[in-house]
């Protein structure tokens, strides 16, 4: 796997090719995000990244574009060390898509899509155009779209105007930091069809972070499994399903695939991360000011060192502190909770139709490992719905 | 009934007698207040975007800021004769320090619930800290940054009247000079003018907040966009 590119092949790099050379990742408290991480994506494809939260997916996309930077190693970008760019230029040529959407809410559905190409300094005539393709090409009537406010799009049009300011300077080469993880999962279907569809027409190399297998299989050429920094197994979907290498990946294909899931199942397979954290010092009015911007309706206190769980906090338990002026500790209460040792789908699934609000999932020691949501489970048994189906017609 | 027209009466006489004094006031007391809210502006924006990207200091400076605000103003204009000496630099210079905590901490308070996805998003995108500031964090906390200083014109033009008990000029002259000679007409000659004044300006700011806002902004352009079209079809 290791394969090291000399500067005599560099000319023969497509423009998309991204190479990791033993990328390491440490961070201050040497906490390894990424351990010697070896990767070639070609130009034109698309990888998923997967594996379990804090599995350093999500770092190694950030270290691509320089919002981290690696500890050691090389990424090269069409045969250029990215370490020797300007990182605004070098971001500048790189699509950027995240799960937040994050499209800057004063902003027109026309401005954030040019944002890019401004920084650019593109000429206006020559963004308008480009937005109007854009929005032609994910079937939203210019007309009618371009001049809206982000607040004015459902969840799933966000998504897919930020999935096209992401296009909108014709990168080569786009990250996606679980881009329809925060989407319903009709909306999810949808675009992951239309990403799929983008893909075939403009081949841009994509590197794509998820936690949902599901995801991953559908829409990669190549799926990477992550765990604890390392590479664990990759391979085209139909590999990994065949041959998963290491019990881990069986276990992490097998449970995410669900064939044979029972009410009696731990609740691993349902554990993700959580939208926002609020860590215990933080002031009540700050964290509310932060739920109310991302419509959150309860929000988890973790510590910051060592991840240990300090609570959950409810949107009228946070307002009713903030005007004390106390800090979100004083807000969160421990009582809804399940241990990953012990917690069941059944229970995770009786908590959740008693009350919609997530559920933190902690160990026995007390340390934060995400929480499961309502849509987790849909997504699940819409995914168990679509394998009876497909299963059923492929015998 | 009869001492109230009578009032109204001698308002009117002082009115129509003295109004180019009423003016020159007028005039000096925008003057002065202009002259701190800009002063304010110039230092508070920009240092309340430094205490964002150095949160250590932020309780001092804001802090600080809080004591200005709670010494009672006269004593503090008081005071800075000490520093100043008699007349409008000294009440420029206590303006200046009243209006200071709601400009800071509005711009702080602002910039800072700014969520930080956007920002991360902003800066994967290829933006400079600067880029960054302008046009996305200054842009979103926009409202809370006006409301701020709309707080500090009203204390501004209002506290401005006292600049006239150190020596310096504008409307509170005509309400000293009315409190000392117990003539009521003088007083609101004074008081009038400098509450129409604190209104106006605060009517404006709301407008401009309004005028700018990301709604009525994207309202414009598409008005615009459909006049062009027109315009290219024709």
């Amino acid at each position: 796997m290791t394969q090291i590119v000399s500067p005599e092949n560099e000319s023969d790099l497509d423009k998309g090719m991204v190479i990791f050379q033993d990328v390491r990742k440490v961070y201050d408290d040497s906490i390894v995000a990424v351990e010697n991480l070896n990767l070639i994506i070609n130009k034109g494809e698309l990888v998923s990244l997967i594996g379990p939260s804090g599995c350093g997916k999500t770092t190694t996309l950030k270290i691509v574009n320089r919002l981290e930077e690696c500890t050691s190693g090389k990424i090269l970008i069409g045969g250029m060390d990215i370490m020797s760019l300007d990182p605004v230029r070098l971001r500048r040529g790189i699509g950027y898509v995240v799960q937040e959407i994050a499209l800057m809410p004063h902003m027109s559905v026309a401005e954030n899509i040019g944002i890019v190409p401004r920084l650019h300094n593109w000429p206006r005539k020559k963004i308008m155009k480009r937005v109007d393709e854009l929005l032609e090409m994910s079937g939203l009537e210019p007309a009618k779209y371009r001049y809206r406010l982000p607040d004015q799009l459902s969840g799933g049009q966000k998504q897919r105007i930020g999935v096209l300011r992401a296009l909108a300077a014709e990168p080569e080469v786009i990250l996606m930091d679980e881009p329809f993880g925060a989407l319903d999962p009709i909306s999810r279907e949808v675009l992951q069809n239309e990403l799929l569809s983008i893909q075939q027409k403009l081949h841009k190399t994509i590197i794509f972070v998820t936690h949902d297998m599901d995801e991953a299989l559908k829409i990669s050429d190549r799926v990477v499994i992550m765990r604890s920094g390392k590479i664990e197994q990759m391979g085209s979907p139909a590999e990994i399903q065949e041959n998963p290498a290491t019990e881990f990946v069986r276990n992490f294909i097998g449970e995410d695939r669900l064939s044979q899931i029972s009410p009696e199942d731990s609740v691993s397979v349902l554990v993700e991360d959580p939208w926002g954290k609020a860590y215990p010092d933080q002031s009540a009015s700050d964290v509310l000011s932060m739920m109310e911007d991302e419509d959150m309706e309860s929000i988890q206190v973790v510590e910051k060192r060592a991840n240990r769980w300090a609570g959950m906090a409810y949107l009228r338990d946070v307002k009713r502190i903030s005007r004390t002026g106390g800090s979100v500790r004083d807000a969160a209460r421990r009582d809804r909770k399940l241990y990953l040792e012990e917690a069941t789908m059944r229970d995770a699934a009786e908590m959740l139709a008693d009350k919609a609000y997530p559920i933190p999932v902690i160990d026995e020691q007390g340390e934060f490992l995400g929480v499961i949501t309502e849509a987790g489970i849909a997504r699940l048994t819409i995914g168990r719905l679509k394998r009876r189906v497909t299963g059923g017609a492929s015998q | 009934m009869i001492q109230q027209s009578s009032l109204l009466v001698l308002f009117i006489k002082y009115v129509a007698r003295y109004y180019p004094r009423i003016l020159r006031l007028t005039f000096q007391h925008l003057t002065i207040s202009a002259i701190a809210l800009a002063l304010t502006l110039v230092v508070c924006v920009p240092l309340g975007i430094y205490i964002t990207r150095k949160e250590k200091l932020a309780p001092y400076v804001i802090g600080l800021a809080n004591v200005f605000q709670t010494i009672p103003s006269l004593a503090l204009l008081g005071f800075l004769i000490l520093i100043f000496g008699i007349g409008n630099d000294n009440a420029i210079c206590a303006l200046f320090m009243y209006a200071m905590l709601p400009v800071l901490q509005n711009t702080y308070t602002g910039i800072r619930s700014v969520p930080s996805h956007l920002v991360q998003a902003a800066k994967g995108m290829g933006m400079t800290d600067f880029q960054i500031l302008l046009k996305v964090q200054l842009p979103i906390a926009r409202p809370v940054l006006l409301a701020g200083v709309r707080v500090a014109t009203v204390w501004i033009i209002g506290t401005a009247t006292l600049a006239s008990a150190i020596g310096g000029g504008g409307l509170g002259k005509l309400i000293f000079s009315g409190l000392a000679s117990i003539r009521y007409e003088i007083i609101l000659a004074g008081a009038i003018p400098a509450t129409i004044i604190a209104l106006l300006a605060d009517q404006c700011l709301k407008f401009l907040q309004d005028y700018y806002s990301p709604r009525n902004r994207a309202k414009r352009m598409a008005k615009k966009a459909e006049k062009l079209g027109v315009d290219l079809s024709e």
